[in-house]
């Protein structure tokens, strides 16, 4: 698979979860469930807001301290953008399943113990953010993600969007960067070394994908092809339009 | 977690009388399957079983590590099932439910007690260097009838699945990633599939095959048979407290005999698509790293 497949979902795909949403891109395919808001574990129970539980499980071998550590940073975040304070005392679940992720043709892995990278992390806050919307769980704003390496290649500074587990080997510093649909930076994530000068680089790059106006999106069908092939795919016109068709899709009898 | 709410009374007597009836909720026979459907990922070893509205991905894989000290002829081989809340908010991470139980013991029996896989091959140097090939069974929805979604994937992820080829010279053991060498498959020697039937009515007398989740909380008691398409039995497991005449269990694995076949079948074709499919320009056959038997 190319490194620059436009992203692809479906939204409901699990019949007994309350939402779900199957999302494919730059070679992550990622399932989520969300339950919720459900009856939480005493353990788990806050008293003026719902818990947010992630649950990330990789597609091969058993889930270790890199699984729990970017369950940790997904649900914080998510925290942040889901009405939580709407339902205390109750648990909203959300399981990401990564069914498929790009290989290395380059090594062989070891697998027992999954070690995800870290750059799936924009596929499953996009996946977690369409099946939250699937199962219409009350939310202040919709997320966008995107991952940025930069590598230095003969000398030359090289930003790579969506970087492929090659580029990632080669790349000096990994960024994934969410931002809501108020254009407002919501997670900033890195890996490697990287100066100030450089991470402004990649915000300006996240945030062209991240946060692309609507505007400048329909005007035009040659400017949207121009756009595409300057910053990558616009993350939150595909967002909108999976909802849209979706949304078709379900009241088309009225 | 939340408990699984029970079917109520009304439910559970309503899908009893039904069956009494000779009436499916689904309007299925009582010997028929729901539409079974197999899909193969876009690498090696991955297949996605949908029965009705169960949906069970299987994944398999393989690495190098050192065999176990009192079996070092053999590889390693171990199926991994763990049901996540994705398939039932009641399920647990971490917690096994009966369910799971039952659901890792019948494919342990059925596909690595009966010998489906030869672990002798995965043996790479006796003592200390062999093949670990994992599978991991993710149930994605459960509507009913998970052991025999979930054998389906688990050989037919196994029989896709590649594994790097290695060669051994002057002592020193390579193993090739995928671009050096075409992987290789796995030394398959037969392709097992389970079969459940389940009984209802008080003394057990109605037999139901793929039963679905409401049916599966209403039933009294279910058998599983594991064959192969040439009739041999790997196991039988009876569960449940009410007896079945031995008659009418005699009959159960005729039928299933007749299942596993077409099973086989559909198998084998998607099998064969998938690999028309990967076979692009038709140079498969020159990057075979393989020797044939």
């Amino acid at each position: 698979m190319t490194a620059t497949a436009a992203p692809e979902a479906a939204l409901g795909v699990l019949p007994r979860a309350d939402g779900s949403a199957k999302y494919s891109h730059a070679g992550y395919t990622v399932t989520a469930s969300v339950n919720g808001p459900i009856e939480a574990q005493r353990r788990d129970e806050l008293a003026s807001e719902a818990h947010v539980d992630v649950i990330v499980r990789p597609a091969a071998g058993v889930g270790g301290t890199r699984e729990r550590h970017l369950e940790v940073i997904l649900q914080s975040s998510l925290s942040q953008i889901i009405l939580v304070k709407n339902f205390p005392r109750s648990l909203i679940q959300i399981v990401l399943q990564v069914e498929d992720s790009p290989e290395n043709d380059y090594v062989n892995t070891k697998i027992v113990q999954a070690s995800l990278n870290f750059a799936v992390m924009p596929a499953l806050m996009q996946t977690a953010v369409l099946a939250l919307l699937s199962a219409g769980v009350p939310m202040k704003a919709t997320a966008t993600a995107t991952a940025v390496a930069i590598a230095r290649v003969d000398g030359a500074k090289k930003i790579t969007v969506d970087p492929s587990p090659r580029d990632i080997e080669t790349a000096q510093s990994v960024h994934v960067l969410a931002f809501t649909s108020h254009d407002e930076l919501l997670l900033a994530e890195s890996e490697g070394d990287f100066t100030i000068g450089e991470w402004d680089e990649v915000y300006e790059t996240a945030k062209g994908i991240c946060c692309r106006p609507a505007a400048a999106a329909k005007e035009g069908m040659a400017m949207v092809l121009d756009d595409d092939d300057a910053g990558g795919t616009d993350m939150r016109q595909f967002l909108r339009s999976t909802m849209e068709s979706k949304v078709a899709a379900d009241l088309h009898w009225k | 977690m939340p408990r699984e709410a029970e079917p109520s009374l009304n439910e559970k007597q309503f899908v009893a009388q039904a069956l009494q009836e000779n009436l499916r909720l689904d309007g299925r026979e009582f010997d028929q399957y729901r539409p079974l459907e197999l899909s193969f990922g876009d690498q090696y070893g991955v297949a996605d079983v949908t029965l009705g509205r169960t949906r069970v991905l299987a994944k398999a894989t393989a690495e190098v590590t050192v065999p176990y000290a009192d079996r070092p002829l053999d590889g390693v081989f171990t199926i991994a099932t763990e049901l996540s809340p994705m398939a039932s908010p009641s399920f647990e991470v971490n917690r096994p439910t009966e369910t799971e139980v039952l659901l890792s013991r019948l494919l342990e029996k059925t596909v690595r007690r009966s010998g489906a896989l030869d672990t002798e091959s995965l043996c790479l140097v006796a003592g200390q260097k062999c093949w670990s090939v994992r599978v991991d069974v993710h149930v994605l929805a459960h509507d009913g009838n998970l052991i025999d979604a979930s054998c389906a994937a688990v050989v037919a992820a196994l029989r896709h699945f590649r594994k790097p080829d290695t060669s051994m010279d002057a002592g020193v053991l390579t193993v090739y990633t995928p671009a050096e060498r075409e992987p290789v498959p796995l030394s398959w020697l037969h392709s097992p599939f389970c079969v459940t039937w389940s009984f209802f009515g008080e003394e057990g007398d109605i037999a139901v095959l793929d039963a679905t989740w409401l049916e599966e909380q209403v039933r009294v008691g279910s058998c599983t048979v594991s064959l192969n398409k040439h009739g041999e039995i790997c196991q039988i497991a009876k569960l449940g407290g009410t007896p079945v005449d031995a008659v009418a269990l005699l009959q159960c694995t005729n039928v299933a005999l007749a299942r596993v076949k077409e099973f086989s079948d559909m198998l084998d074709a998607k099998l064969a698509e998938d690999a028309k499919r990967r076979d692009k320009g038709g140079f498969m056959a020159e990057l075979r790293a393989e020797n044939d038997r």
